[in-house]
């Protein structure tokens, strides 16, 4: 499903952010990112979804080599990708419907669509009574599940979850993961970049460990360290 | 397709209204820019339609002194009508002193002192003559034997003051083509500008839209047709300030009418085919500003 050949990624003149990363995630594979800031989670992920593109190397999702596909096209591989991120990126004016209708709405979904799956996501991530609710009337657990409700909507291949659980509290992290959990155990992929130790260690999922821009361990059912 | 198109259209209002004074000031200086390429080209017809009227009307006017004895007069009439194959005799017009200080009392209104030195006694008369020949050559050679006749004043060419309507016609022509570019290239700045400042106010919005997969022109549209909206109300505001300027300097005019200043208007189809010009520059100037605008954010 997503493949990486020897990519580097480098921010102007500073040291790699990624540095020869070399990796393969099967379809319907569960897998963390982990290592302190700073160590390129956040740069792989972006690498995944196009928003950077590597010096060198390849990154392949779903077969297609995306540092190959025309600009133009970038839009359709992403709506192969949902994200989430730890500061969720809710449209602040817009209400949980209407903020998981727009993901829908700006792809060109036709109304009666919309009107079908805002409620059925909402209903999934368990927050069908409140699609009304602006976001700053919500928890935080809440609004990262309206986020995945929005990245989930379009039934993506791959959902690339950057820190989701950083700005909760353990109990509400938790709960999230087993939304994230109960998603991938649907076929979709699930690419996440963390540093809870506490989370990573519970899941017992794919680690992939990444220090200063290198891998340095990638280990099935692994646990933080 | 419609859930595309009513979502445009109502990004585009919220829009427009958010940054409404920005956006006012775009529109103020598209329509100001505007209605200077207008005046432009109604100021350059209108001294085309004096030309006209000049070049088919008097050529030549013989001067008479104002202290010419009827004889004299007449000498110089039979001169002039015996040139039948030069001038059109029977357009060949003879005004008297007391006609000449009227038709002066009309084209010196606006300047009092020249006035104030004229008098029906001292005013020479004067013939006004039509040619039926176009070659300015022969008529000038014509104008050059009538200098010598007793009691001929002065023989003046329009071609003369052709000249220099001319000559002013080319200069306020440049002074405002460059004034209106100017402008317009300003109004292009100031459109863009908005659309930048709404799309920076925007930023989280797009940067979602980005990651969910919508298209560059999904997202350019709605900004584009912002821009598009500004350029066209300023076309609509500087069409109207034209008409209005039109009709005051026309209904002005009217006063003088047996004087070439009345022809220094347009007629109303040229108003017109001006004002849907001006529609279409703003339209244009608008969409292609916020276009780029906003494709300059996107790639970012």
């Amino acid at each position: 499903m997503i493949r990486l050949d020897n990519v580097t990624k480098t921010y102007g003149s500073e040291a790699p952010a990624v540095r020869d990363a070399s990796f393969e995630i099967a379809k319907g594979e569960f897998i963390f990112m982990v290592g302190p800031s700073g160590s390129g989670k956040s740069t792989l992920l972006r690498l995944i979804n196009r928003q950077e593109q590597p010096e060198r190397g390849a990154v392949w999702v779903a077969g297609q080599n995306i540092n190959e596909i025309a600009e133009s096209k970038v839009p359709y591989l992403r709506r192969n990708l949902g994200n989430i991120f730890q500061d969720y990126k809710l449209l602040l004016n817009k209400t949980v419907s209407e903020n998981v209708a727009f993901a829908l709405e700006v792809i060109g979904r036709p109304k009666h669509v919309i009107a079908q799956q805002v409620p059925a996501v909402l209903d999934l991530v368990g927050l069908a009574d409140k699609g009304d609710r602006f976001p700053h009337q919500l928890s935080g657990g809440e609004q990262q599940r309206v986020s995945i409700a929005r990245a989930f909507v379009n039934r993506p291949l791959i959902l690339l979850a950057d820190e989701p659980t950083g700005n909760l509290d353990p109990a509400t992290g938790e709960g999230i993961m087993r939304l994230l959990e109960r998603i991938n155990t649907t076929g979709t992929t699930v690419v996440m970049a963390t540093h809870d130790q506490r989370i990573v260690n519970m899941m017992r999922r794919r680690v992939v460990q990444l220090d200063r821009g290198v891998i340095v361990r990638d280990q099935e059912r692994g646990v933080y360290d | 397709m419609l859930t595309r198109i009513s979502y445009a259209l109502r990004e585009t209002w919220v829009s427009f209204r958010r940054n409404i004074t920005l956006t006012g000031a775009a529109v103020v200086t598209s329509a100001v820019s505007l209605l200077l390429v207008g005046s432009t080209f109604l100021i350059q017809r209108a001294f085309d339609n004096l030309l006209t009227r000049w070049k088919g009307d008097v050529e030549l006017i013989v001067y008479v002194r104002s202290d010419a004895d009827a004889t004299q007069i007449e000498v110089i009439k039979g001169a002039l009508e015996s040139q039948a194959s030069i001038i059109d005799v029977a357009k060949l017009r003879y005004l008297n002193q007391a006609e000449s200080y009227a038709e002066a009392e009309k084209l010196f209104a606006g300047d009092p002192g020249t006035l104030r030195l004229l008098t029906p006694a001292n005013i020479p008369s004067q013939f006004k003559v039509v040619p039926v020949s176009q070659d300015s050559n022969l008529i000038r050679e014509l104008g050059e034997q009538f200098r010598n006749i007793p009691g001929v004043r002065e023989v003046a060419y329009a071609q003369d003051v052709f000249d220099v309507v001319a000559r002013v016609s080319q200069f306020i022509r440049v002074a405002t083509t460059v004034m209106s570019i100017v402008l317009l290239v300003v109004a292009v700045g100031l459109i863009w500008n908005t659309v930048r400042t709404a799309m920076f106010a925007r930023r989280r919005e797009i940067e979602v839209m980005k990651l969910v997969g919508a298209t560059n022109w999904f997202i350019r549209i709605p900004f584009m047709l912002e821009g598009l909206l500004q350029g066209v109300i300023g076309g609509v505001l500087s069409c109207l300030g034209l008409w209005g300027l039109n009709t005051a300097w026309s209904g002005a005019v009217a006063d003088f009418n047996d004087t070439e200043l009345a022809a220094l208007v347009v007629t109303d189809g040229y108003m017109r085919f001006v004002m849907v010009i001006l529609l279409l520059i703003g339209a244009i100037a608008g969409a292609v500003g916020s276009g780029i605008a906003a494709s300059r954010f996107l790639d970012v």
